[in-house]
């Protein structure tokens, strides 16, 4: 029974990395006030480069790098388009996931069914020998120990750092941020390209660890789900944890339970439910006045002009 | 200076009407126009990836005796666009190769009655238009058998789409499996030889991953792989775990565990369909190969088969070549122990095809 339970923890935890390293990317670039619809699109080009860069050089520091990278020069046709142009978010977005789709799936053609570097669990010495937590926590792929640092670390930056006041200042109310003297511009768009950095890296997750190889639009909708999931926690890094959790829990559960000839959910219903989740979490938010502050940044999604 | 400007377009429209109107060359004698209508990309690693390397084989056999094309991601919405405008183009013979292409075929096949229509697994046929499909099941049932041979009695199985093709496939590769336990004198709990868990879907890369370590969890000694691409196959590897692959050979891909893999192999019947519409022998009547025709092929054995597995393995396999297909031959069980086949009795090619339930031996049911 423990068994059973620790094993399924530990694979909620394996089948959420990507969706978790996305949401943070994108709770990062939505709270400057730039609303990305591309992550799916950047999460692919990132999963393409890292695999290429992995089967060509061999090296896996290069693949997750230049794997992370592709999806923030991705980022930045976002941010030409929408914060150098100022034109509409919510379109340009979209046109960055057919886009990063397309190219990825036209570019990776030739690398369909070769091998490159394979990123493997890499239980922590010590920690993993913790009983239980430690084969739930600390038996995974580096990866999954990148986001225990990495998500901490944004909500750090984000809410108790002088920075991420700043980009805050700049989601909520840019023109305030601009008098004040802040570059809202430069601001905006280095939050975008972390965002595509890390989108990047969530797509790297998946060709070099989690499903390693390249295969078309191998992302299979995760971008989608973490756009979800940036409003289901609030665009808070820490509520993200557990958002992403709560879904790779759901979707472990329903595995185990068809390996046991049990069938608890039925897979469409699981399917729907992140997005469920996410209108239920909208419509809570709406009914009540106290948190709707708390909530989206003021800004998100609007262009900064600055007045004459 | 207009009558210049349309001088000018009066050239340039002369020029394009005496290109169009260049004379063909027809004194080479015509070719036989053969075209393909394919699911996905040809280097999907599976189902259409074999489809192409039988189009590669029907190029390399025929040679210029025939022109070939073929269009790759031909959906169910666009299919009948795709199979008109071939036939528009004269073409002699049009393959398509997947279920869902079975109406949208029909549907051109019945304004084109001299051209001949082929396609692959599904049901409905014309005067023009026939079947064709491979026993993929005979492969199952050796892959089963040989891993009951070497003692495997926990398999399992990360499944596909619940329709008759999959559970045929389950069925054969559990009542292999349950033959090769007993011939190797193995006990094994009888009704949990084969777990099956379903993707619902022909692929899906992290569900596949996810399913396979799942059962590996589980103490499964062995995961017997049914989607098209090869995860499940490569998961267990990652853990340990020996695999089976499925479609192409897996071990392509990179899947080193792999102990064998059941693969399509469709180049043979490619040729002979071309051949008799080149003869005019082409008949409706529908075609349904299998080891008889090497229209399915186990691939090389992994090194770790013993020789003497591999042995018997082969002779069962040369008994299919031969004919005799004695897999679904009674009696046989389904889980609750009803007998679904008395002793003497054997499915029928109706009964295989129309396969909704689960033999004994397989955990696990079909979904609704």
């Amino acid at each position: 029974m423990i068994e059973d339970l620790t094993f399924i923890a530990q694979i909620s935890i394996k089948s959420s990395v990507a969706v978790l390293l996305a949401t943070v990317g994108g709770i990062i670039n939505e709270r400057s006030g730039v609303l990305n619809l591309g992550i799916e699109g950047m999460m692919l080009v990132g999963a393409l480069a890292g695999f290429a860069a992995g089967h060509f050089t061999g090296s896996p520091l290069l693949a997750v790098a230049a794997g992370a990278l592709a999806g923030g020069m991705l980022s930045l046709v976002h941010a030409f388009f929408t914060i150098g142009l100022r034109s509409n978010q919510v379109l340009s977005g979209l046109a960055l996931t057919i886009l990063g789709t397309g190219l990825a799936n036209f570019l990776g053609r030739p690398l369909i069914g070769q091998t490159g570097v394979r990123i493997r669990q890499l239980p922590v010495p010590y920690l993993a020998d913790i009983p239980v937590i430690g084969d739930i926590l600390f038996n995974q792929s580096p990866f999954a120990y990148a986001a225990y640092l990495l998500v901490p670390l944004a909500w750090f930056v984000l809410f108790q750092t002088r920075t991420g006041l700043i980009l805050r200042a700049v989601g909520e109310d840019a023109r305030s941020a601009d008098v004040a003297g802040v570059n809202v511009p430069l601001t905006r768009t280095l939050s975008v390209f972390v965002g595509g950095l890390f989108a990047g890296l969530a797509g790297t997750y998946l060709s070099l660890s989690y499903t390693p190889g390249w295969k078309e639009t191998m992302t299979g909708g995760q971008g989608w789900i973490a756009i979800a999931m940036i409003i289901f926690c609030f665009w808070n890094p820490l509520l993200a944890f557990f958002g992403a959790l709560l879904f790779g829990g759901l979707t472990a559960l329903q595995f185990f339970f068809q390996a046991t000839s049990m069938d608890l959910i039925p897979s469409y219903v699981l399917k729907m439910l992140p997005y469920l989740l996410t209108i239920g979490v909208l419509v809570m938010v709406s009914a009540s006045s106290k948190r709707r502050k708390s909530a989206s940044p003021a800004d998100l999604g609007v262009p900064f002009y600055r007045e004459l | 200076m207009l009558t210049r400007a349309f001088s000018v377009i009066l050239a340039v429209l002369m020029m394009g009407l005496s290109w169009t109107q260049a004379p063909e060359v027809s004194a080479e004698e015509k070719k036989l126009k053969v075209a393909f209508a394919l699911l996905w990309t040809i280097d999907d690693q599976g189902w259409t990836t074999s489809h192409y390397n039988g189009i590669k084989h029907l190029q390399e056999e025929m040679g210029d005796k025939i022109e070939v094309s073929y269009t790759e991601k031909v959906l169910a919405a666009d299919a009948e666009r795709v199979f008109r405008d071939y036939a528009k183009k004269g073409y002699d013979i049009i393959f398509g190769t997947t279920f869902e292409h079975m109406d949208p075929l029909l549907a051109v096949a019945k304004d084109y009655p001299d051209i001949k229509f082929e396609h692959c697994s599904g049901f409905k046929s014309a005067d023009n238009m026939r079947n064709y499909f491979e026993r993929m099941y005979q492969g199952e049932y050796l892959a089963g058998y040989m891993a009951g041979l070497m003692g495997f009695k926990k398999v399992g199985t990360v499944a596909t789409q619940p329709i008759p093709e999959p559970i045929r496939g389950i069925n054969a590769f559990t009542i292999g499996l349950k033959k090769g336990l007993d011939e190797a004198g193995v006990r094994y709990e009888e009704d949990k030889l084969n777990t099956v868990v379903w993707l619902k879907s022909w692929r899906d890369a992290a569900n596949e991953t996810t399913l396979a370590e799942t059962l590996i969890a589980r103490k499964h000694d062995l995961i017997r792989q049914m989607a098209d691409t090869p995860d499940s196959a490569a998961a267990a590897c990652a853990t340990g775990v020996p695999a089976i692959g499925y479609g192409e050979d897996v071990a392509h891909y990179g899947v080193d565990c792999a102990l064998v893999s059941t693969t399509w192999n469709w180049g043979q019947w490619y040729v002979k369909a071309v051949q008799q519409v080149m003869d005019g022998s082409w008949s409706n009547s529908p075609y349904w190969g299998g080891m008889e025709d090497e229209g399915i092929i186990l691939s090389s054995f992994h090194q770790s088969v013993p020789a003497d597995v591999k042995d018997k393995v082969l002779a069962e396999q040369a008994k299919l070549a031969k004919g005799e297909d004695n897999i679904f031959a009674g009696p046989v069980l389904d889980q609750a122990g009803k007998e679904l086949w008395k002793a003497g009795e054997k499915a029928t090619d109706e009964d295989l095809l129309t396969m909704r339930v689960l033999v004994k031996g397989v955990a696990g049911k079909i979904p609704e």
